[in-house]
C-alpha cells in the first residue's frame, strides 16, 4: 500500500466519523428530534447501548494485544477495568478532582499495576499464567470492596462510590463519543503495534518464545509492555465508565463475566487481527443485550418469566462459547472474511482437527 | 496456646474439604491436561443434589454422598465424551474457554431452577460437637474430614490397583503410547473426567452440610482447587491431600490476622498461589513437569 492510499483510507474513516457526528448530534436533543419526527435516536437507551458496545470494543481490542498477538491467555483483564474505574472514581469522589483531569490517570494506574503483577506472572506459561491472571481479577475486586482502614472502608466498601454528575450539554452523546474515541484509540494502537518491530516481537513470542529469545527479542520486556498496553486501554474504558455511570461498586467494576466476554468477542471476530475483536464485540454485545431484554425489540419466550431472561442469556452465552470453541476456533471472521466458506465440511474439519 | 490449637483445628477441618475438592481437579489436570474451570460448578451441583434429596425425602445427608458420586460420575462421563473430547487437542485457551462455558451454563441453570436464595442442610445433629477443652469441633466437620480422606484414599487405590486406574495413568503419561497398546482413549478420558466430577460431587455434598449454598458459591472453589494442586505439586493424590491440608492451615492463619476475614478468601488464595509459583513452582512435594 502506498502512502497516498493509506492517507486516503484514514481520511475516509475520519470523514465518516465527522458525518456521523453531524447527523447524530442534533438528533440527541429532544426538540430537534421531535421536529424531525425521529424518535428512536433520542431514546437514552440507544445511547446507553451504543456506549456499552464501544466499551466492549475497547476491552476486546485491548485483550487481543496480550491474548491474540502475544498468545498469553489473560483471564483477569477485568482487574484493569476496575482499577481504571476506581482511579477516576476515587479522584473525583474523594479528592474532588475534575473528571477530565482524573481520567488520564486511569490508564496510567492500570498500566503501573499491570507492570507490577506482570513481572512475576508473565514468567508463568500456559495454565499457570491463565489461572494466575484469573486470580488477579477476583482478588483485586475483593480487596477493593473489603479493605478498610480503622473501620472505614478505603474504597467506599460495599456501598460503592458516588460521583457528582459531569455537567455537559448532551451528556449521553458526550460519553458515547468519549467511549467511541477510546475504541478508536485502541484500534489505532493495535494497527500501529501490528506493523511495528514491537508487534513482530509479540507475534514471535506467541509462535515460539524460546526462538524469539534466540533471535534477540527481549521477551520479558515485550510481554510486560504488551500486558501494560492492554491494561492501559482497558483502564481508560473503566475510567470513562466510572464518570458516565456516576456510581461504581465491586459488582459493576469487576464483573467476572467481562473476562470471558471480551475473550469470546476477540475469538468470534478473529484474534490477532486489527478489526476482528471490535466486530466480535459489536455482534456479541448486541446479542447479549437482546437476550437479556435490554433492547426495545425483546424476545418473548413461552414458559420463561421475564426476570429469568438475563440468567438465560448467560446460559446462551455459555452454549455459544462452547460452539465457537468446538466448531469455529479461528473465529467467525474466517468465513465472513472470505478465507474459508461456511460449509458443513468446514465445521467437520474444525471438529476433527482437535478431537480424539 | 488455646488460640493456636483452635486455629490448627479450624485449618485442618477446612483443609479436608479443600483436599476433597482438589483431588478431582488434580486428576483431570494431570491426565487430561485441562484446568477444569467448571470444577467449582460440579462441586455446587453435588451440593444441590444433597440439599434436594435431603429436603424432599429427609434422607440423612451423609447417605446422599454415594448418590452424588454416581450421578456426577455419569454427568462427567457424558460431558467429557460428548463435549470436551471434541477439543482435547486444541490449544490451551480453547479448553479453558470451553470449561468456563460449561461453568457458565451449569451455574445459570442452577440459578434458573433454585434462584439465588441461600439453602442449607440442617439435621438433628447439626449443632452437636466434640468438646476438646474449650474448643468445640462440630461432628459434621469431623466426619467431613474423615470422608474427604477416605475419598482420596479410594481414588489412590483405584488409580494404582485397578486396570482402569492403570489405563488412566498410562494415558496421562503418554497418550500416543497408551493408544498403541490398545487403550480406548475416548473412554479413558471420559472415565477420568467422570471420576473428577464424582470427587467434586462428594465434596459438594459435604459442603452443603457445613455452609449455606447458592448457585454461585462454587466459584471460589475452582481457584482454591488450583492453589491446592500447585501447593502439593501436580501428579499424586497424596500430594494434593497434603496441599489441601496446608492450604486450610494457611487460610485459617491468614484469616485470623486482625482486619482480615472470610471476605478475603480469593485474595488469600491468590496470594498463596503467587508465593508458591514464584518461590517453589513444583509444589511442596512435587516434581517439576
Amino acid at each position: 500500500m502506498t502512502t497516498s492510499q493509506r492517507w486516503q483510507r484514514i481520511l475516509i474513516v475520519l470523514g465518516c466519523a465527522v458525518i456521523a457526528y453531524a447527523v447524530l448530534a442534533p438528533l440527541t436533543s429532544l426538540d430537534g428530534a421531535q421536529a424531525l419526527n425521529l424518535p428512536l435516536l433520542t431514546d437514552k437507551l440507544w445511547f446507553r447501548l451504543a456506549t456499552i458496545t464501544a466499551m466492549f470494543v475497547v476491552m476486546a481490542t485491548a485483550w487481543n494485544i496480550i491474548g491474540g498477538l502475544t498468545g498469553y491467555a489473560a483471564f483477569g483483564n477485568v482487574a484493569f477495568f476496575g482499577i481504571g474505574a476506581y482511579t477516576t472514581g476515587m479522584l473525583i469522589a474523594k479528592a474532588k478532582w475534575p473528571f477530565l483531569l482524573a481520567l488520564p490517570l486511569a490508564p496510567v494506574a492500570a498500566a503501573i499495576f499491570a507492570v507490577l503483577v506482570g513481572l512475576p506472572l508473565l514468567r508463568l506459561r500456559g495454565h499457570y499464567f491463565a489461572v494466575a491472571s484469573l486470580g488477579v481479577g477476583v482478588a483485586v475486586g475483593e480487596l477493593v470492596q473489603n479493605l478498610d482502614y480503622r473501620g472505614e472502608p478505603i474504597f467506599g466498601g460495599a456501598s460503592g462510590l458516588f460521583m457528582p454528575i459531569f455537567a455537559v450539554p448532551n451528556r449521553d452523546l458526550y460519553f458515547f463519543y468519549l467511549m467511541l474515541g477510546a475504541a478508536g484509540v485502541s484500534i489505532a494502537v493495535t494497527w500501529a503495534v501490528i506493523r511495528s518491530r514491537f508487534g513482530y516481537g509479540l507475534i514471535a513470542i506467541r509462535e515460539n518464545e524460546e526462538a524469539a529469545a534466540v533471535i534477540g527479542v527481549n521477551t520479558t520486556a515485550y510481554k510486560v509492555a504488551a500486558f501494560a498496553l492492554a491494561a492501559a486501554l482497558t483502564g481508560l474504558a473503566g475510567g470513562i465508565f466510572a464518570q458516565w455511570n456516576v456510581f461504581i461498586d465491586q459488582e459493576n467494576s469487576f464483573p467476572i463475566a467481562y473476562n470471558v466476554e471480551m475473550i469470546l468477542m476477540a475469538l468470534l471476530g478473529g484474534t490477532g487481527t486489527v478489526f476482528g475483536p471490535a466486530a466480535g464485540a459489536v455482534v456479541l454485545q448486541l446479542l447479549i443485550q437482546f437476550l437479556s431484554g435490554s433492547l426495545p425489540i425483546t424476545l418473548d419466550l413461552p414458559f420463561v418469566p421475564e426476570d429469568a431472561m438475563p440468567v438465560l442469556a448467560q446460559v446462551v452465552l455459555g452454549v455459544l462459547l462452547a460452539l465457537v470453541v468446538i466448531f469455529a476456533p479461528r473465529g467467525v471472521i474466517d468465513f465472513f472474511g472470505g478465507r474459508s466458506r461456511l460449509t458443513v465440511a468446514y465445521l467437520r474439519r474444525s471438529l476433527r482437527e482437535t478431537s480424539i | 496456646m488455646a488460640d493456636l490449637v483452635q486455629l490448627v483445628t479450624i485449618g485442618l477441618l477446612a483443609g479436608g474439604i479443600y483436599a476433597a475438592v482438589g483431588v478431582g481437579f488434580s486428576l483431570v489436570w494431570g491426565v487430561l491436561n485441562i484446568v477444569n474451570l467448571a470444577h467449582g460448578a460440579l462441586v455446587i451441583v453435588g451440593a444441590y443434589l444433597t440439599w434436594q434429596i435431603f429436603t424432599a425425602s429427609g434422607l440423612d445427608p451423609f447417605l446422599t454422598l454415594p448418590i452424588d458420586a454416581v450421578a456426577l460420575f455419569a454427568f462427567g462421563y457424558v460431558v467429557q465424551r460428548g463435549v470436551i473430547n471434541r477439543i482435547i487437542r486444541a490449544p490451551l485457551l480453547f479448553t479453558f474457554l470451553l470449561t468456563f462455558g460449561l461453568n457458565l451454563i451449569a451455574v445459570n441453570v442452577l440459578l434458573l431452577i433454585f434462584k439465588s436464595d441461600f439453602r442449607s442442610v440442617t439435621t438433628a445433629y447439626s449443632g452437636a460437637g466434640l468438646d476438646l477443652g474449650g474448643i468445640v469441633v462440630p461432628y459434621i466437620r469431623l466426619a467431613a474430614l474423615g470422608i474427604a480422606l477416605l475419598v482420596a484414599a479410594a481414588l489412590a487405590l483405584l488409580l494404582n490397583r485397578t486396570r482402569v486406574g492403570l489405563a488412566i495413568q498410562a494415558v496421562g503419561s503418554d497418550r500416543d503410547a497408551a493408544q498403541l497398546v490398545g487403550i480406548d482413549l475416548r473412554h479413558a478420558y471420559a472415565v477420568t473426567y467422570g471420576l473428577g466430577a464424582a470427587c467434586a460431587g462428594v465434596a459438594g455434598g459435604l459442603i452443603a452440610m457445613i455452609q449455606a449454598i447458592t448457585p454461585t458459591a462454587g466459584e471460589p472453589y475452582t481457584l482454591q482447587a488450583f492453589v491446592v494442586v500447585i501447593l502439593g505439586g501436580l501428579g499424586r493424590v497424596s500430594a494434593t491431600v497434603v496441599g489441601g491440608l496446608v492450604f486450610g492451615l494457611v487460610e485459617a492463619f491468614a484469616q485470623s490476622i486482625p482486619g482480615s476475614g472470610s471476605v478475603f478468601a480469593n485474595a488469600i488464595a491468590f496470594g498463596v498461589m503467587v508465593l508458591v509459583l514464584v518461590t517453589r513452582p513444583q509444589g511442596l512435594l512435587g516434581r517439576l513437569r
